[in-house]
């Protein structure tokens, strides 16, 4: 989960959220290069040094037409490789159905019993002590690590987006409609993430809680319910 | 704690990034002062240091960043060895198997 304050990424726990880190370190240094051209041209405006003998000049207009297209095919080459590799069909292990309601989730997993059950925010009156506000659940999604696993988001009112920021995973709820995606937990663990499409009052009261466990811990779980 | 340049590239958590700035900001220096050095043209050899200090910033970040994806790779085929080596040790699988195997029968 975020810390307070937190402004970046939270730790990457799946290939593709480490994926998408790399990326936008890559993308905030070509950034901090850019920033450091426009800060010195401005200093030479600023100090009239800039003149229109270099702004007029033919040389210029070469300059900054081939520049900003090399800085875009040295942004849109990973960012395209990465978005390829979030559509890779890669035979999930499990198939997960994550469905929207006003204001909880409810999760199916069908592949070979039915079994369904809703996911519930627990009320920070009803909080245990140590457990994090807001993002408790009473029922959490378990998922066995180092297994793909598809999710089909859909919602039964309004738009809700189902996401889990540390596994790289936000898909739109839409009724009528199933939106598919998948995720591999690298490392057991307990993953947060919250509705994120405005769905009414209890909007910021719907959280999500994914748990990474080893396959045993998983089929454990799974014989209980 | 972070301390971030402008105030977005987390220098210190963001692997590279540390010496993609270090080795610019020499870099930069050193372009910049040995073109002042030869042609004593202050205009242009601050021009030089700013190219000289993107230039070597970018050209640093991209070999940091290759390398550090070529050890990533290493290590998950490292992972994934150690991992199948535990898994089938002692099996027909076991590839330590095999090649002991093709030694006896050699000697």
């Amino acid at each position: 989960m975020a810390n307070h304050s937190q402004f970046g990424f939270q730790d990457a726990s799946s290939p593709i959220m480490e994926e998408l880190v790399e990326f936008h370190d890559h993308a905030l240094m070509t950034a901090l290069a850019i920033c450091c051209l426009v800060l010195y041209l401005l200093t030479l405006m600023l100090n009239e040094k800039l003149t229109s003998n270099t702004v007029d000049a033919q040389e210029i207009e070469l300059v900054w037409t081939i520049l900003p297209a090399a800085v875009l095919i040295m942004l849109a080459l990973p960012s395209l490789q990465i978005l390829y590799m979030m559509d890779e069909i890669n035979e999930p292990h499990l198939t997960l159905k994550a469905i929207g309601h006003q204001w909880y989730w409810t999760y199916e997993y069908t592949d070979f019993k039915d079994l369904t059950f809703d996911s519930y925010m627990i009320q920070t009156t009803d909080l245990p002590l140590g457990h994090f506000r807001l993002l408790e659940v009473d029922h959490r999604v378990i998922v066995p690590m180092e297994s793909p696993v598809r999710v089909i988001v859909t919602a039964d009112d309004v738009l809700h987006s189902w996401a889990v920021p540390s596994l790289g995973v936000k898909t739109d709820a839409i009724p009528g409609r199933l939106n598919q995606t998948s995720f591999t937990a690298s490392r057991p663990g307990i993953f947060y993430g919250q509705c994120s499409e405005i769905c009414g009052a209890n909007h910021s009261f719907m959280p999500i809680v994914v748990e990474a466990a080893p396959l045993a811990n998983f089929e454990s779980w799974s014989s209980l319910l | 704690q972070s301390f971030k340049l402008l105030g977005f590239l987390d220098v210190k958590n963001v692997p590279c990034a540390r010496e993609s700035i270090l080795y610019g900001s020499l870099g930069s220096l050193v372009m910049g002062l040995g073109h002042f050095i030869a042609t004593s043209r202050v205009r242009r050899s601050c021009d030089v240091a700013v190219g000289g200090f993107i230039c070597t910033m970018l050209g640093y970040w991209f070999y940091c960043r290759y390398n550090l994806a070529q050890q990533r790779i290493r290590q998950r085929m490292l992972k994934e060895g150690m991992k199948n080596r535990i898994l089938f040790e002692g099996s027909y699988l076991d590839p330590e198997k095999e090649q002991t195997g093709r030694e006896r029968s050699d000697s």
